[in-house]
């Protein structure tokens, strides 16, 4: 068993930069491939627009990795809101919280980040523990209202909203904490790029419970459940997606089209396609289970480098981080 | 640092090793299969200098668009400094 250090009990700083929100707009292009049709937002130069998290009435938030913003994109108009997060902000993840807030694993402040859904006002509250720079990465509600979170840097975390309570923990094998996602069940589970498994989180206690994946090496990076609680999980090393069901204990595995894939993100959509992206292929991929056929969806930019995909029924979102683009799939019109 | 290995002999990793990169070509661990962005630097003949790296650990993008890493900037010059005495093995 891994020797499990509790890094950090009380709850982080509190702090509340000013509130700097810019207007500006987005010009659209629309294209047509595979029978899907592509909307790209030019959003800002140099923001290094990358995870989203769709809101409910429509609108996309976007995390500036490279400019230390949130953005929220209005995709009827172009609309676009910028948000400063602080001195040093370098957001990574971001989703959509219970309270309607934008929740951001903001690495460059070592903090967990609201951004309020009305006012735009921005609240930190800084790890208290672990490494000076966890290099925060994805954020996941469970469905109690408690924000779990992945830190690359070997560490993963909890916060308690209303208690305003951190907790930190060393992650197994150091390096590595990637992707995390909720189940329908209820469970949450992570993956570890540098680590190279998928583990499911105690809840009550926060240890993860580990389940090797069966490529050796494989570099997981992503996952997503499917609506049946099925973990879909992207292999970066390896180039495959793959499957775990935790009611059956089994795995399934399928390689990306090409000869060398790089398979980065994983989402899974309202009717259970997987939706990936592959930075060889330089494209959006979308791959349906029944069939196990992979549709490619290349961008019309090269670098495009798509991190991580999010949606709503019949909208698939990313964020373009090579080329300051966020785009859409939409789902063909019947 | 989670990404790459600093030995030859340390496996598999997500990004290339880099043992003595410093001085190395950019794009120039045979073993791994780098972006078009960094394949393209290593044809017009870029070479990891100190200030190279000093640059590039600021801003990917900025030195390389559309580069794989997806390493959050790194403002702080001393942490940099850090790293490169790391990389260059002392």
């Amino acid at each position: 068993m891994h020797r499990r250090r509790l890094l950090a009990l009380s709850a982080g700083a509190f702090a509340a930069p000013s509130l700097i929100t810019s207007p500006a707009r987005a010009a659209v292009e629309t294209r047509e491939q595979n029978g899907y049709r592509i909307r790209t937002f030019n959003v800002r130069p140099g923001s290094g627009s990358r995870d989203v998290a769709c809101n409910a009435d429509g609108t996309v938030w976007f995390c500036g990795q490279r400019d230390g913003t949130l953005n929220l994109l209005d995709p009827r108009d172009g609309g676009l809101k910028v948000i400063n997060l602080g001195p040093g902000a370098a957001p990574h993840g971001v989703v959509v919280g219970p309270d309607g807030a934008a929740w951001v694993t903001e690495g460059g402040q070592n903090a967990i980040a609201r951004v309020d859904p009305k006012d735009h006002r921005v609240q930190l509250w800084k790890l208290n523990g672990g490494p000076a720079s966890a290099n925060l990465n994805t954020p996941v509600f469970d469905k109690t209202g408690t924000l779990w979170f992945t830190g690359q840097g070997g560490v993963t975390g909890r916060f308690d909203p209303k208690a305003e309570k951190m907790q930190v923990w060393d992650a197994p094998r150091g390096y590595g904490p990637y992707g995390i996602t909720l189940t329908p069940q209820g469970t949450v589970w992570y993956v570890s790029l540098a680590g190279n498994y998928l583990a499911q989180i105690d809840l009550a206690s926060g240890t993860p419970r580990i389940v090797e994946p069966p490529t050796p090496q494989q570099g997981a990076r992503r996952v997503w459940s499917d609506s049946q609680g099925r973990l879909w999980i992207s292999e970066w090393n390896s180039g495959n997606v793959s499957m775990h069901d935790p009611k059956a204990g089994s795995w399934k595995k399928w390689k990306l089209p090409g000869e060398r894939p790089r398979c980065y993100s994983v989402y899974v959509d309202d009717r259970d396609a997987v939706w990936l992206t592959d930075f060889s292929a330089n494209a959006i991929v979308r791959f349906d289970p029944r069939t196990e056929t992979f549709l490619t969806f290349p961008s019309d930019r090269s670098g495009a480098n798509v991190r991580q995909m999010a949606g709503r029924p019949g909208e698939a979102w990313g964020g373009e981080s090579g080329t300051n683009r966020i785009v859409a799939v939409d789902k063909p019109q019947a | 640092m989670a990404c790459h290995a600093l030995t030859r002999d340390a496996g598999r990793k997500p990004g290339p090793q880099l043992a003595g990169v410093i001085g190395r070509p950019v794009a120039g661990d045979p073993a791994f299969d780098y972006s078009p962005a960094l394949r393209a630097a290593r044809a017009k003949g870029d070479v990891w200098t100190r200030e190279r790296l000093d640059l590039f650990l600021v801003d990917t993008e900025a030195m390389y668009a559309g580069g794989w890493m997806g390493s959050p900037p790194i403002r702080d010059a001393k942490l940099r400094a850090d790293l490169l005495c790391v990389l260059g093995g002392r």
